[in-house]
């Protein structure tokens, strides 16, 4: 009877352990295949937008004359102006820190046998080394886009690889590749922070391993592993374990330019097990625990009942299978409710990449456009209110994603003490410079030293949204009022405006998404203001409320919690 | 005697002392097999040039067909034209000897930007309108191929051809040629047919009836 009382003991034991196991490798793997996912979506944007660059410089007569006349001296001169845009002011200038950059560090041309052809002055192309230049031969004329990826000789820790993308340059006469453009760019940013994995990321190109967050011998250790398990597994992905000075980590890589003509590169993901073993440890030394007292209480049950001993481990045996139908079902639900979540923080941070990415290609374009000596003074007038534009769809776009990763549960809050006096004054004083149509008087009493807890910038948005609200449904001559003060553990800030009254039927829809003011037609905004403010305060721990409108006065109120003295 | 009888007299003496194109002299005439060339893509139906797979030929195809020089230098060739016309160079091919200059008035109405890469003269006469005076002209030192192209139309292109002899004429498009007044003995005749494609033949040329000579 014991040993059958120890033997479920154990086995129980094992399956959770494995349990566990598994779903941490699960996770880990369907993490790094998202990554990977979003890393050539992103790639598939850039190359949209340099494609159309290149068939641009395709149809330009000095580049023909340059590659076609025998005059590849010509050809980086020629280019010159032409691809000034797409290169980082001063071509060596700071890296910047944007997770996927459209601007190129350096771009060199392919000769017609896929050779890199020197530029004759390396202050536009960018500078490189021969052993770097050599990295970027193919060998031929690619016939579509190809990613490749080449170790820096004199980059720092953090900036041993490039990404380099070889676009074919078609003729347009002749529909023949007459040459190719290699732009070189900062390698995209794999954090593996993605979505909470500490996992540590980084490229491997065969013959070298950039990983910097992992100690150099670890690293030189898993470079010779890769290789291995590449030869062996011999496709583009693969996973393994790993340990180094005793650590144990689970390695996931994959192939970031499959099919490309340059050498392979791959993502590589290191998760370290320490952390889970150590649980998986305490789970052990609790379940021995928990068994030895199970023991000891079934000995002594023994001693006093030995004749009806058999009965409850019957129906312990019997309680134990239903828990472990229940636990189950359970694990079922959550694991469901965890890929859903997945899901839309995948989204969400796929739609940034690519909402944002071609508003940004479109305003550079459009920047190249105004500063083109050919527009007249008209379209010129067009094209600077376009760009405008493009600055108003990014922050809807950047309100919306806001929003959207509120609603996927997203956004936390890295709750802090944060200076509300200091963060309205700074605002009033926003507010002041900017152009007033209605000749405003502002009133503001704000005691110094409110402090409240709460992230800083999210409190600025929720306090611009509102003071924005109460500067644009105003009327001339009229009045802003802001007053804050602390009621018990709370601070409250009251925004009040003069202007047309919110009507009575609307007052219960204005924190609704998309809803504007039946006064609103003519005014900029797009109705997610209000509801963005109240979903972040209450994020906070606090709300946004309508207090009254009418009679010209409308009054807002946003409460925060008072940081404690 | 009129003025102009007396320098036409004086002028023909001239040219004859000198040993140089005479009126009189050798003359050979054939006809040259032309390499059919596919159309161009409706695209480029303006093209007088075409490329094909890095190739130049005139479209329709012609051929320029001239004694291979060194010749002893004659007096300064006149100035010949190029012009740009319905946005097109025009003619399409331009044999010339070196040392001859080239003027390029715009006979359009829009802006033309005439430059060349080519090894043979590389130069650039920038942006300008029919109004140009004097109009852009260059001087061609060099033999060689010059490929003209606009720096503003895409499609246009035209070739100079810089020969190292006065003795040269354009073929009509069946490949029909007739040189003469050419010195008599052994010469050799070449024939380009494309930027890739120069045929060769030797001829022994003599006064009176003109030889027949076809390529190939």
């Amino acid at each position: 009877m014991m040993l059958v009382v120890s033997a479920v003991a154990v086995s129980i034991l094992l399956f959770t352990l494995h349990g566990a196991q598994a779903s941490v490798r699960a996770d880990f793997g369907r993490e790094f295949r998202s990554e990977v996912a979003a890393l050539h979506a992103a790639q598939a944007v850039r190359h949209a937008a340099l494609a159309e660059r290149c068939r641009e410089l395709a149809r330009r007569p000095r580049i023909h004359a340059a590659l076609e006349d025998g005059a590849l001296d010509m050809l980086y001169p020629s280019t010159k102006d032409e691809l000034a845009d797409i290169m980082e002011p001063g071509g060596q200038g700071p890296r910047e820190g944007a997770a996927y950059a459209l601007r190129a560090h350096y771009y060199r041309f392919l000769d017609s046998q896929g050779r890199v052809i020197g530029p004759s002055d390396t202050r536009d192309a960018g500078a490189l080394t021969p052993g770097e230049a050599a990295q970027l031969d193919l060998g031929r004329l690619p016939a579509a886009p190809q990613t490749g990826y080449i170790l820096r000789d004199a980059g720092t820790e953090s900036e041993r690889i490039d990404e380099v993308l070889a676009m074919p340059i078609v003729s347009s006469e002749t529909g023949q590749t007459i040459s190719a453009i290699i732009l070189g760019f900062s390698p995209p940013a794999l954090s593996g922070e993605g979505a909470g994995t500490p996992a540590l990321s980084g490229i491997w190109l065969g013959s070298y391993l950039d990983l910097p967050s992992l100690p150099e011998a670890a690293r030189l250790a898993l470079g010779a592993t890769l290789s291995e398990s590449a030869a062996t597994s011999g496709g583009d992905h693969g996973s393994f374990d790993f340990t180094s000075a005793g650590a144990p980590y689970l390695v996931s890589f994959q192939r970031m330019n499959p099919g490309s003509l340059f050498p392979p590169a791959y993502e590589v993901s290191a998760l370290p097990l320490s952390a889970s073993q150590a649980h998986e440890r305490r789970l052990v030394w609790e379940f021995v625990g928990a068994a030895a007292a199970l023991l000891a209480a079934a000995f002594l049950a023994s001693g006093f009942l030995s004749g009806r001993l058999s009965e409850p481990v019957k129906r312990l045996a019997v309680d134990s299978e239903e828990n472990r139908e229940h636990w189950h079902r359970a694990e079922a639900a959550l694991e469901s409710t965890s890929q859903e979540l997945q899901r839309s923080a995948r989204f969400s941070a796929d739609a940034s990449h690519q909402l944002k990415t071609p508003v940004t290609v479109l305003r550079a374009g459009l920047e190249g456009l105004l500063a083109s000596e050919q527009l007249g003074a008209e379209a010129r007038e067009e094209v600077a209110d376009l760009v405008h534009q493009t600055f108003r769809l990014a922050s809807v776009i950047e309100d919306l994603l806001l929003l959207s990763r509120m609603d996927a549960g997203r956004l936390q809050i890295q709750f802090a003490q944060v200076d509300l006096s200091q963060l309205i004054e700074g605002l009033l004083d926003d507010i002041g410079a900017q152009p007033d149509v209605f000749d405003l008087e502002i009133d503001a009493g704000i005691p110094p030293g409110l402090m409240v807890t709460g992230e800083k910038r999210y409190a600025e948005l929720i306090l611009q949204n509102l003071l924005e609200n109460a500067r644009k449904y105003n009327r001339t001559g009229g009045r802003v009022e802001v007053s804050a003060g602390r009621e018990g553990e709370w601070v409250v800030v009251s925004v009040g405006n003069t202007g047309p009254a919110i009507p009575p039927s609307s007052q219960g829809h204005i924190f609704e998404r998309f809803h504007r003011g039946a006064m609103g037609e003519n005014l900029p905004g797009h109705g997610i203001g209000l509801n963005l403010a109240r979903e972040l305060a209450r994020l906070h721990g606090g709300d946004v409320r309508l207090i009254s409108s009418g009679d010209d006065w409308t009054m807002f109120e946003v409460r925060f919690r008072a940081a404690a003295p | 005697m009129t003025t102009a009888r007396l320098s036409a007299v004086l002028t023909a003496a001239a040219l004859l002392l000198q040993g140089a194109p005479a009126i009189l002299g050798a003359a050979v005439e054939g006809k040259v097999a032309l390499p059919k060339v596919p159309a161009p893509p409706v695209m480029n139906k303006r093209y007088g040039i075409i490329s094909n797979n890095g190739v130049l030929s005139t479209y329709p195809p012609r051929a320029v067909v001239y004694l291979e020089g060194p010749f002893p230098k004659g007096p300064q060739p006149p100035m010949a034209r190029m012009v740009q016309k319905d946005l097109q160079f025009d003619p399409a091919i331009l044999p010339i000897q070196v040392g001859t200059r080239v003027e390029f008035p715009n006979l359009d109405d829009t802006y033309h930007s005439v430059f060349s890469y080519s090894p043979a003269k590389r130069f650039d006469l920038g942006r300008y309108r029919s109004d140009e005076r004097p109009i852009p002209s260059v001087l061609f030192d060099a033999a060689g191929m010059v490929t003209l192209r606009c720096d503003i139309h895409e499609h246009m292109r035209a070739i100079i051809l810089v020969l190292d002899s006065p003795y040269f004429v354009v073929s009509d498009p069946s490949g029909a040629y007739r040189l003469s007044g050419l010195p008599a003995g052994r010469h050799v005749l070449r024939a380009w047919v494309d930027s890739r494609t120069t045929l060769v033949k030797p001829v022994d040329l003599s006064d009176g009836a003109p030889l027949r000579a076809d390529f190939p």
